[in-house]
């Protein structure tokens, strides 16, 4: 197992370290000087060289690369020009909201993969097949952008039963039952695509067990089929499905992105964009080298697990 | 009883310890009829002409024919801004409302469709033909293999969406911008397709055969590589286009998009997702034809996986 991580870490961190390198050159490639982006065409010269002096960008760029990568991990991140605010603070506001969104995503996706997939395996039912079929070809023909906007418009406004965006203004936990309201529309638009990628495999794999000749000697000796495939089939499944888990992680991560956009969820992806929108660069890096590093640990996750589960990669030359 | 196990003895491809690790995040969700072993005989491109491959050329024609014939379409100019036209709710002049700076919104979607169109055709293919000669190289040479792959991971591990803001950043928002993230990001998918299958090629004994009877490299390329690899080509290439679809409006959503007054179909239906009160068709209209269109590819690119003779 630490073989394996020695022989993985080291691409894992290369590419953490290109990215950040073509991350920190945003900066130096936008037209105009550094200071003028982030002053604004009008500052006064006292301004500018305030600026300046606080990037340091009389320095070597060599020596401002190597203090930006200092301060990412000290976590000290400065303050932010336009928005406002320290950088610190806005992330760690803005990850508090992502996190609940795409938690609760995750939640929905896996328990009504769970549900569906060993529904659809046990009773064999034309009716629950077509259920699938439905919501996998939604979710590979639709963006989420256009599942968000059905939502809204069929929830929060033809029949409007839910909030059709923001948050709740009592925050999430002095009164549960209002943040549930205002979570529901965002969480449900971004678990269909993750619901639909984990109940295929799930179906997937369990049908791959089924072929099994456990399976076949547990049938003739009367095992009903509901305890074949919740008892033996499921836990044996489980693992290949795992590994799918962290790509659907990912993908949660970046359309949380867009369905904050829709929501007004304030999260990171609604803080992305207002960075963007502001051009307000040292966020916007900052917030960059944030995603690519969470992208790059949970591949990095996933590979591990299923080295662990899988022998043959462990143990193998390629990965 | 006996019926469980009849039914999941399933096709010998289908049964293969490797039949999971197949199936490839993203890729066309499979149907039972995906799994069937008996695969058609007939070229590719017939796919269109019945079933869903038929569905989606006839979805896909229709948004083509209507960003063609956008100006004859069109009742106003896309970014002329009428009198006393604030917001309207759909009448028969404007069929699909006016949107919040008094213009008719449907001339704005068949004007929008163009933006899309070009986007989706330019850049999938430039990104197809760049990734599979990149491929095409480091299957053949060992150590570009090492480069490419490296290149590859990086550009693979910034999500599409960090890719796009990065890129902006530098060059500005507008149609290049999307282009070139959309390149950017299908190098890799098209590179890795075309590396596997010079790889797979290359060890079948009839192409050793072809190489120690002297075949040159074009030789194996043209007729060897080419002839495998065209259908998966194909498949990926209506599936990338759906994905080049969903890129541009979710750039348009991110406020990176199409610049402003040229319509797109993102940033149309990005602006009007703010008046869903007021005018809910401002946004539906952009919506079905954005719907239209990855379906129709999605479509298509299933039809060609189901067509596939491999």
């Amino acid at each position: 197992m630490v073989t394996y991580l020695a022989r993985r870490l080291p691409s894992a961190v290369l590419v953490l370290f290109l990215a950040s390198l073509l991350i920190f050159a945003i900066l130096r490639l936008v037209p105009g000087s550094p200071e003028e982006t982030l002053a604004g065409a009008d500052a006064s010269p006292e301004q500018l060289a305030a600026v300046r002096a606080d990037l340091g960008l009389d320095r070597p760029l060599v020596a401002q690369y190597l203090s930006w990568l200092g301060s990412l991990f000290r976590f000290d991140l400065g303050k932010s020009y336009i928005v406002g605010g320290s950088i610190g603070d806005l992330i760690a506001y803005g990850a508090q909201n992502t996190v609940v969104l795409a938690a609760s995503a995750l939640l929905i996706a896996v328990v009504y993969a769970l549900v569906v997939s060993t529904a659809s395996v046990i009773f064999r039912n034309r009716l629950l097949d077509a259920v699938v079929t439905v919501n996998n070809s939604i979710a590979a023909a639709l963006p989420i952008f256009i599942t968000g906007t059905l939502l809204v418009l069929v929830f929060g406004i033809l029949w409007p039963i839910l909030p059709s965006g923001g948050t709740p203004p009592d925050g999430f936990l002095t009164r549960p039952d209002i943040a549930a309201q205002y979570l529901i529309l965002p969480a449900i638009t971004l678990a269909i695509p993750a619901g639909a990628a984990l109940t295929r495999f799930l179906v997937e794999a369990l049908h791959t067990e089924l072929r099994q000749p456990y399976v076949v000697t547990a049938q003739s000796i009367g095992v009903s089929r509901r305890r074949i495939v919740l008892a033996h089939a499921l836990p044996n499944a489980l693992p290949s499905v795992l590994t799918v888990l962290g790509l659907t992680v990912g993908g949660l991560l970046g359309g949380a992105v867009l369905v904050e956009s829709i929501f007004v969820w304030p999260g990171l992806g609604l803080l992305t964009e207002e960075a963007i929108n502001s051009r307000d660069y040292p966020l916007v890096q900052v917030l960059l080298v944030l995603s690519v590093a969470v992208f790059v640990v949970l591949q990095l996750l996933t590979d591990v697990a299923h080295a662990w589960l899988d022998p043959r990669i462990r143990l193998g030359g390629q990965a | 009883m006996s019926e469980l196990v009849d039914r999941n003895v399933a096709t010998p491809e289908a049964s293969l310890p490797g039949g999971l690790a197949d199936v490839r995040p993203g890729l066309v969700p499979e149907t039972p009829a995906d799994r069937d072993p008996r695969r058609g005989t007939e070229p590719l491109w017939r796919s269109l002409t019945h079933g869903r491959g038929l569905v989606g050329a006839v979805l896909v024609g229709i948004v083509v024919l209507l960003g063609a014939l956008a100006p004859v379409l069109a009742p106003f100019a896309p970014d002329d801004q009428l009198d006393a036209s604030f917001l309207l709710g759909p009448s028969s002049t404007h069929w699909l409302g006016t949107d919040d700076v008094n213009r008719d919104v449907l001339s704005r979607v068949l004007f929008g469709i163009r933006a899309d169109l070009v986007i989706v055709f330019v850049a999938v293919p430039v990104g197809a033909i760049l990734g599979s000669l990149i491929g095409l190289v480091a299957g053949i040479r060992g150590y570009t293999d090492v480069v490419a792959q490296r290149v590859f991971d990086v550009i693979l591990a910034f999500p599409a969406l960090v890719l796009a803001i990065a890129l902006t950043a530098v060059l500005g928002p507008g149609v290049r911008a999307i282009v070139l993230v959309i390149v950017l990001a299908e190098i890799p998918v098209f590179g890795r397709l075309i590396r596997t299958s010079v790889l797979e090629v290359r060890e079948l004994p009839y192409v050793e055969a072809a190489v120690v009877s002297g075949a040159s490299i074009g030789w194996v390329l043209r007729k060897h590589v080419l002839p495998n690899s065209i259908e998966p080509l194909g498949v990926q290439l209506a599936l990338s286009m759906s994905i080049a679809v969903f890129i541009e409006g979710a750039m348009s959503f991110l406020g990176i998009g199409v610049v402003p007054p040229t319509p797109s179909l993102g940033s149309i239906l990005s602006d009007g997702n703010r008046y869903l009160e007021t005018n809910p068709l401002f946004a539906v209209g952009p919506l079905v034809v954005v719907s239209l269109l990855t379906l129709g590819f999605l479509l298509i690119s299933q039809a060609f996986a189901h067509a596939r003779r491999l």
